[in-house]
């Protein structure tokens, strides 16, 4: 009996010690080139292009404040719209800091809180950067940007401007790339490193990812959520309501294009593209397990971007002119979504 | 000698062997799909936003419907879209507080509390017996304002640290938080109790409305009259649509009797929108008012929309739950007798929802409250809960709480900096089982942590 339990102390010393428990299970592949690739490359490049891309837009704007003229409008407008698509692009992978630090409200809140704008560009209050960062996300960001820039009706003329309203589409937009360099800077090796969770899936000590297959998972499930929030709240509040003020993109007129760059994201994860450079992405595990399967992805994902730039005219005039060719993009992007999570989804959750 | 005769026992019940190939009892990983057939399998951040694996084709739309309506983000009236904020409130939408559905962190700054609120009455109870508002500020402190008003005040704290010694002379230093009210928009009333809440984690709701009420009353002992130290007391809380008393399930002291009730009050307190149950502003006889009289601010087919994406989210699956270490910390777990009040396993009634009834589930809580000593009393009471006792906080999936929101802060304030800390900061009918794990080695308290960490 003493040595039993001497063994058993024993045992279970050597139980602890050698933390024989801590083997998670790993997937039967090596996924580190796809994810290092999609992490690398498609992440953190389209992070590091938002955070370039805002930096140009306050440069437009300040050359607005200094000269506030047709062309330096026309200017701001389009460097808003070069903003817009890294974000746009990044939707499919919204996870990590950009929640967890609370980032995303101060960028992309909607709707914009127009009683409480008016009210603050009636105030006597200074329009610093650091003022507009302590608002709430209604009041900031992108969609604040939009509507001081473009105006209510998407057609605001540059002599209708007030000073204050430059002014705060100045330091709203320094706060806005504020927000970016947040976000980058969370991710990026050299400063917050959080890329480094996803790179080093699975190894010792990482208190994020406990496997590569737990980081594909992530990837599939940012993918879901994007193609759900364009298919049943983006296009379908609108469509449904028959009402442009649940559009969000309307004063720019940039919805399509919001739509189609939150499928590009999508498309990027999946291929390991961004812009010009292509490595692995997740089509790579895909298509080693089912060939087919990776064929039909690709093609729901081409099908819903070509559907929605197929749309005629503005969405906000298509929402009631041409029903049919939004609802026929609604149903792209929802077979997409379908597919991603009916069978690309459980064929990685059983890698 | 106690002490000696306790790891000894630990020791032989851990005698369960190690390596891949040692075989295992099916006991130990029964509750592996810890929220029945709506469990999920993963360790990844977005792991709290799943739908229920067992949703139907016109659930998972209405799932996702929720979600939108869950996203939704409010601002002042009159807007066009989601108009009424306010005009005092804590945040503008559900998601803002419940970041990715899991606990919120402790704030890092007094301009961001997150996820964080306090509530407030002065002595006293009304007619149901819940408790008396404060004049001017009401039961909740609402530190935001929509422009041109004031939030009611401002909230600071400062750390306070102190340190605890396990019996093999180990240290833990335990923080908590002396909380104060600044800048109140009129002079705060001195006789005034308050209660720090953090955002719960809001996966597993549906299936915790679905548990019969006759289960969790058979585990109450009000009175102690098995003498083991473990009281277990129901709450009784008013129903506002019934217009009766009911068994009280969540909130941290078990002050709402079902989801639809609470989703509707934190509208209307979190983000000052009014709605068909409770169709007054948080404001209402303050100076602060809109007086717009434009109420209800959201229907009842939203309120129901975004209760029902809180009934039907997937409860993760345990993970390394056949290893040695999380197998021996579930048996000490259990020995030193967490379970008493973290109640493993119930078998759910009938829903309204398919998806939530006849299901297997394994909560870890018994839903009823607890004195858990002076440490964590908030001394203001709630219904029947007095100021020391508090409801048992389900563990599932407490151990992706880190994962998820990058923070590992536990307990109702959030002042636990890990679950070794919350595990110290019991107290009260919890302090026998406290005084166990303060006597494991470090390598059996590591392994508990561990299989916490796998729940």
């Amino acid at each position: 009996m003493k040595f039993v339990l001497k063994l058993s102390i024993l045992s279970s010393i050597l139980i602890l010690s050698i933390g024989c428990g801590d083997e998670t299970t790993e997937p039967s592949g090596d996924y580190k080139a796809v994810i290092t690739n999609v992490s690398n490359d498609v992440i953190l490049k389209t992070y590091e292009d938002l955070f370039n891309k805002t930096e140009s837009f306050v440069t437009t704007l300040n050359t607005l404040y200094i000269s506030p003229t047709g062309l330096n409008l026309d200017a701001a407008r389009q460097a808003w719209r070069d903003a817009r698509v890294p974000w746009e692009q990044s939707e499919g992978f919204l996870f990590g800091p950009v929640d967890q630090k609370g980032i995303d409200p101060s960028i992309d809140s909607w709707p914009v809180n127009q009683p409480d704008l008016e009210a603050v560009l009636n105030s006597p209050n200074a329009l610093t950067k650091t003022y507009i960062d302590g608002l709430d996300g209604t009041l900031k960001g992108f969609h604040t940007l939009e509507f001081l820039l473009f105006g209510p009706t998407g057609n605001k003329d540059i002599s209708t401007f007030t000073p204050r309203q430059i002014e705060y589409l100045k330091a709203c937009a320094e706060s806005l790339h504020g927000a970016t360099q947040e976000l980058y800077f969370s991710w990026t090796p050299e400063q917050q490193n959080y890329v480094d969770n996803l790179l080093k899936a699975g190894e010792p000590g990482n208190s994020v990812y406990p496997s590569q297959k737990s980081v594909l998972q992530e990837f599939v499930n940012g993918m879901i959520s994007i193609a759900d929030e364009v298919a049943n709240g983006k296009i379908n509040d609108p469509l449904v309501q028959q009402n442009v003020s649940f559009e969000e993109s309307r004063f720019s007129a940039n919805s399509k294009q919001d739509f189609a760059d939150n499928i590009r994201s999508i498309r990027n994860a999946y291929l390991g593209t961004f812009n010009t450079s292509s490595g692995l992405g997740l089509s790579s595990v895909i298509s080693a397990n089912n060939v087919a399967l990776d064929v039909k992805v690709r093609q729901h994902i081409d099908a819903a971007i070509n559907a929605i730039e197929a749309i005629p005219g503005t969405f906000t005039t298509a929402i009631f002119n041409d029903k049919s060719s939004v609802e026929y993009a609604q149903e792209q992007v929802r077979a997409l979504q379908a597919v991603l999570e009916s069978e690309v989804l459980p064929l990685i959750s059983n890698l | 000698m106690r002490v000696l005769i306790l790891f000894c026992a630990i020791s032989l019940m851990g005698f369960i062997g190690c390596g891949p190939d040692e075989p295992y009892n099916a006991d130990d990983i029964e509750d592996i799909d810890l929220g029945g057939q709506t469990s999920v399998e993963g360790a990844f951040v977005q792991i709290f936003q799943q739908p229920a694996a067992n949703l139907n084709a016109e659930q998972i739309a209405m799932h996702f419907k929720g979600d939108v309506a869950f996203g939704d983000l409010f601002v002042t009236a009159p807007s066009e879209v989601n108009s009424g904020l306010g005009p005092i409130f804590n945040q503008n939408s559900c998601e803002n507080c419940h970041v990715s559905n899991g606990k919120s962190p402790f704030p890092s700054s007094q301009g961001d509390l997150r996820g964080m609120l306090l509530r407030l009455s002065i002595p006293g109870a009304d007619v149901h017996g819940e408790p008396l508002n404060v004049p001017g500020f009401g039961g909740q402190l609402q530190t935001k304002a929509v422009f041109g008003k004031s939030p009611e005040a401002t909230l600071t704290w400062q750390e306070i640290e102190e340190i605890r010694q396990y019996v093999d002379g180990d240290e833990v230093k335990l923080y908590r938080y002396q909380m104060d009210i600044i800048n109140p928009y009129i002079p705060f009333p001195s006789n005034v109790m308050r209660s720090i809440r953090m955002a719960p984690l809001v996966v597993g709701l549906g299936l915790l409305e679905a548990i019969r009420e006759s289960d969790i009353l058979a585990n109450a002992d009000v009175n102690d009259l098995n003498q083991d130290g473990i009281s277990g007391k129901p709450n009784r809380v008013w129903n506002y649509r019934t217009q009766q008393f009911e068994l009280g399930r969540f909130g941290w002291k078990a002050g709402q009797p079902n989801l639809l009730q609470q989703t509707a009050a934190a509208y209307n307190q979190d983000m000052g929108i009014t709605n068909p149950y409770f169709a007054v502003e948080s404001s209402l006889n303050q100076i602060q008012g809109d007086g717009l009289g434009d109420e209800p601010e959201i229907d009842e087919q939203t309120l129901k929309t975004a209760t029902f994406y809180a009934q039907s989210l997937a409860v993760p699956k345990r993970r390394n739950a056949t290893d040695a270490e999380v197998m021996l910390g579930r048996k000490i777990f259990y020995n030193i007798k967490c379970t008493d009040c973290h109640r493993p396993k119930f078998v759910t009634g009938q829903h309204e929802y398919d998806f939530l009834s006849n299901q297997t589930i394994f909560p870890y809580t018994d839903l009823l409250l607890h004195d858990m000593g002076p440490d964590l009393a908030d001394n203001r009471p709630e219904y029947e809960a007095n100021g020391f006792e508090w409801r048992t906080a389900p563990l599932w999936g407490i151990g992706l709480t880190k994962l998820v929101g990058g923070h590992s802060n536990y307990l109702h304030d959030g002042r636990a900096k890990s679950l070794e800390e919350a595990i110290m900061w019991h107290g009260g009918e919890a302090e026998t089982s406290r005084e166990r794990f303060r006597s494991l080695s470090k390598a059996e308290r590591t392994s508990l942590i561990r299989f916490l960490e796998s729940l």
